[in-house]
């Protein structure tokens, strides 16, 4: 049985390879599986030196268990600054430091929901393991995935959940693959056609971009559809001792800082201060 | 022949000189997942203050080279959730831990130090004497001497835990500070705390941390850290707690041959949660190679 127990391991690069020039596929062998709740995620390091200090949080794509009781785990990132520019470099046979498996991932546990997953940009990688859980359970769920253009849209190959008509929904900003617009306007168009009764029933799980998330939760405020998202935040220890990676969430009456990466990074966003 | 590695301060015997530093470390208990806490010297925890504390709004970190800047404000859970909900479990995890405490004014300080001294299982108190938010009479209490030893003075007076008094790197006399803490009554004096710092973000024109100014620490502060502990071991008979940068056993040693008794282990824990046991066992190994029979025979040994 992989355990799903909070710990820090040194694994190994199996695969660490760029997709469709944006997106970086990391794998890793661990000297134990790793059970992983969808939207949990790992801090990351592994370049030499002090230079960058903090290790990187990135969200658990894909687990499983080896030959031999090993386990391996896999990222996708995209490149965006230091930390990921110096993680791309690294090749097949080199240490890997990681701390997982972190935080409160997506609650999927309620029976007769439908779910909508949507995830802009690199958003994807918390929405597919969740896709990829949902399946397992032969849950009713759709996928929305946006990006700016159809290059920046994840690879069809890690895209879990079959092909099934109507489950995923394509969107992107210039119009050079499926709907021609934000994923958010998408999923708000949708969310219009439901009837009250089905509205009820919805339960939206987002990662992406704060102002996609934003949206989302206001559309789907408005509607009565429960949703939660996947919030992002720098960090700085990544399991909860430096309280350096808050973000306000409505408490009865008062707000409070609450942590991402132990709170979150799911929260249900009727609690989140927008 | 195993290496002793323990060390007291005043009338505290620890069973190694590694601490965990106050505000990286959380309550302790977040790292019995990875080690048994009760390994450690000491655990010092995040600073209590009277009532919970909120912190102050997001952009609270922002890394730097080889560092890190925090303004999180001291968000805390206060100090009497700490005494009935954290320390038993401390106590009952064997592990030997401080309270760093703080207030925003001295009254509050005293009414902190007040409350802990009836938790038989608690080591020492270590005064956080290096908010610079905290002010009275406008004078920041850590900035000057006689902040420092009236503060230290006050809190001396309400309680019968050891005190120890952790100093502020923002001062231009490091020794005059440690020396006033001593003259009041602390038992020992730990020091440094961040170094006061900067960032903004050239593009969108906007500082990158919402109190504007944090505290720096990590690797990139060690030497500065390394030459205050030195000054401060010269001037005062009090032992003196070296942090700053550690994030290794040679780190650690390097403070404890300039003179310090202790030491405490910051940022280094983020990147690492085990980074604490590693430095201990570093250093137990390095004493064997050495051949030496404890820290004693090193601590304060630096060949000038
Ligand atoms: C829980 C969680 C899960 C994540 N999962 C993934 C994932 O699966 N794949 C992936 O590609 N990325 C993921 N991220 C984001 C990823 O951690 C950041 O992109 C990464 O830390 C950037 O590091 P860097 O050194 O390359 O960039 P930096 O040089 O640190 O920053 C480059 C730019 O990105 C911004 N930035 C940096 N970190 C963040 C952040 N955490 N949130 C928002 N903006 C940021 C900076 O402000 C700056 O503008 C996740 C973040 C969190 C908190
Ligand atoms: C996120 C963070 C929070 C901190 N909180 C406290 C605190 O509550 N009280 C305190 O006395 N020092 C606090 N410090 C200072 C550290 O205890 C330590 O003195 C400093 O970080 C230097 O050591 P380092 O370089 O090993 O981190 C904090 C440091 C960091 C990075
Ligand atoms: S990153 Fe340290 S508390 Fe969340």
């Amino acid at each position: 049985m992989p355990s799903s127990r909070m710990r820090t391991a040194e694994g190994r690069i199996v695969c660490n390879e760029g997709h469709g020039g944006i997106f970086y596929r990391l794998e890793a062998a661990l000297p134990d599986p790793v059970g992983f709740v969808p939207g949990q995620f790992a801090m990351v390091s592994g370049w030499p030196g002090n230079d960058p200090l903090l290790p990187r949080p990135l969200a658990i794509f894909r687990s499983a268990a080896g030959p031999k009781g090993k386990g391996t785990v896999e990222f996708v990132y995209k490149v965006v600054g230091r930390g990921t520019a110096l993680l791309s470099g690294l090749h097949p046979g080199a240490p890997l430091s990681l701390t997982l498996p972190l935080g409160r991932g997506f609650d999927l546990g309620k029976e007769g929901r439908l779910y909508w997953l949507v995830g802009g940009g690199v958003g994807f990688s918390s929405v597919f393991p969740a896709a990829a859980a949902l399946a397992r359970k032969r849950a009713d769920f759709e996928m929305f995935l946006g990006s700016r253009t159809r290059d920046q849209l994840p690879p069809k190959e890690w895209t879990p959940g079959g092909t099934a008509p109507g489950r995923l929904h394509l969107c992107t900003e210039d119009g050079t693959a499926g709907f021609f617009g934000r994923v958010t306007d998408a999923v708000t168009e949708r969310m219009g056609l439901l009837s009250a009764s089905e509205a009820s029933r919805l339960t939206i799980l987002s990662c992406g971009p704060w102002e996609m998330l934003k949206e989302l939760a206001l559309g789907a405020a408005n509607r009565g559809v429960e949703m939660q998202a996947a919030l992002e935040s720098h960090m700085a220890c990544g399991f909860g001792v430096c309280w350096g990676c808050v973000v306000a969430l409505r408490e009865d009456e008062k707000t409070a800082y609450r942590r991402v990466c132990k709170e979150g990074p799911v929260f249900d966003a009727r609690e989140v201060v927008w | 022949m195993k290496p002793d590695l323990s060390v007291t301060l005043g009338s505290l015997r620890l069973r190694n000189p590694v601490m965990s530093a106050s505000g990286t470390f959380g309550y302790g208990l977040e790292f019995a997942p990875f080690y048994d806490i009760s390994r450690l010297g000491a655990i010092v925890v995040k600073g209590l203050s009277l009532a919970p504390t909120h912190g102050n709004p997001p952009g609270r970190i922002v890394e730097t080279a080889s560092g890190m800047l925090n303004a999180i404000g001291l968000q805390n859970i206060g100090v009497e959730r700490f005494i009935e909900d954290v320390a038993p479990r401390l106590a009952d995890a064997g592990a030997t831990f401080a309270a760093n405490i703080y207030g925003r004014t001295v009254e509050e300080y005293e009414e902190v130090a007040r409350r802990l001294s009836g938790l038989p299982s608690l080591a020492a108190i270590e005064v956080n004497a290096s908010c610079p938010n905290v002010k009275e009479g406008g004078i920041a209490f850590g900035s000057s001497p006689e902040g420092v030893s009236r503060l230290t003075g006050r809190v001396r007076n309400a309680t019968d835990k050891p005190v120890w008094v952790k100093l502020s790197p923002n001062v231009s006399d490091i020794g005059s500070v440690a020396q006033a803490a001593e003259g009041a009554g602390a038992d020992a004096v730990s020091l440094v705390n961040t170094l006061v710092g900067m960032a903004v973000d050239h593009r969108t024109r906007r500082p990158k941390l919402s109190n504007v100014t944090g505290g720096l620490s990590g690797p990139a502060i060690k030497p500065v850290a390394l030459r205050m502990v030195w000054e401060a071991c010269k001037r005062v008979k009090i032992p003196v707690i070296g942090i700053g940068g550690i994030q290794t056993a040679a780190d650690a040693l390097e403070f404890l041959l300039v003179g310090a008794s202790a030491v405490q282990v910051g940022t280094a824990n983020f990147r690492n949660p085990g980074v604490c046991v590693e430095i201990l066992e570093g250093i137990e190994a390095f004493l064997r190679e050495e051949r030496l029979s404890g820290i004693g025979e090193y601590r304060g040994k630096l060949a000038l």
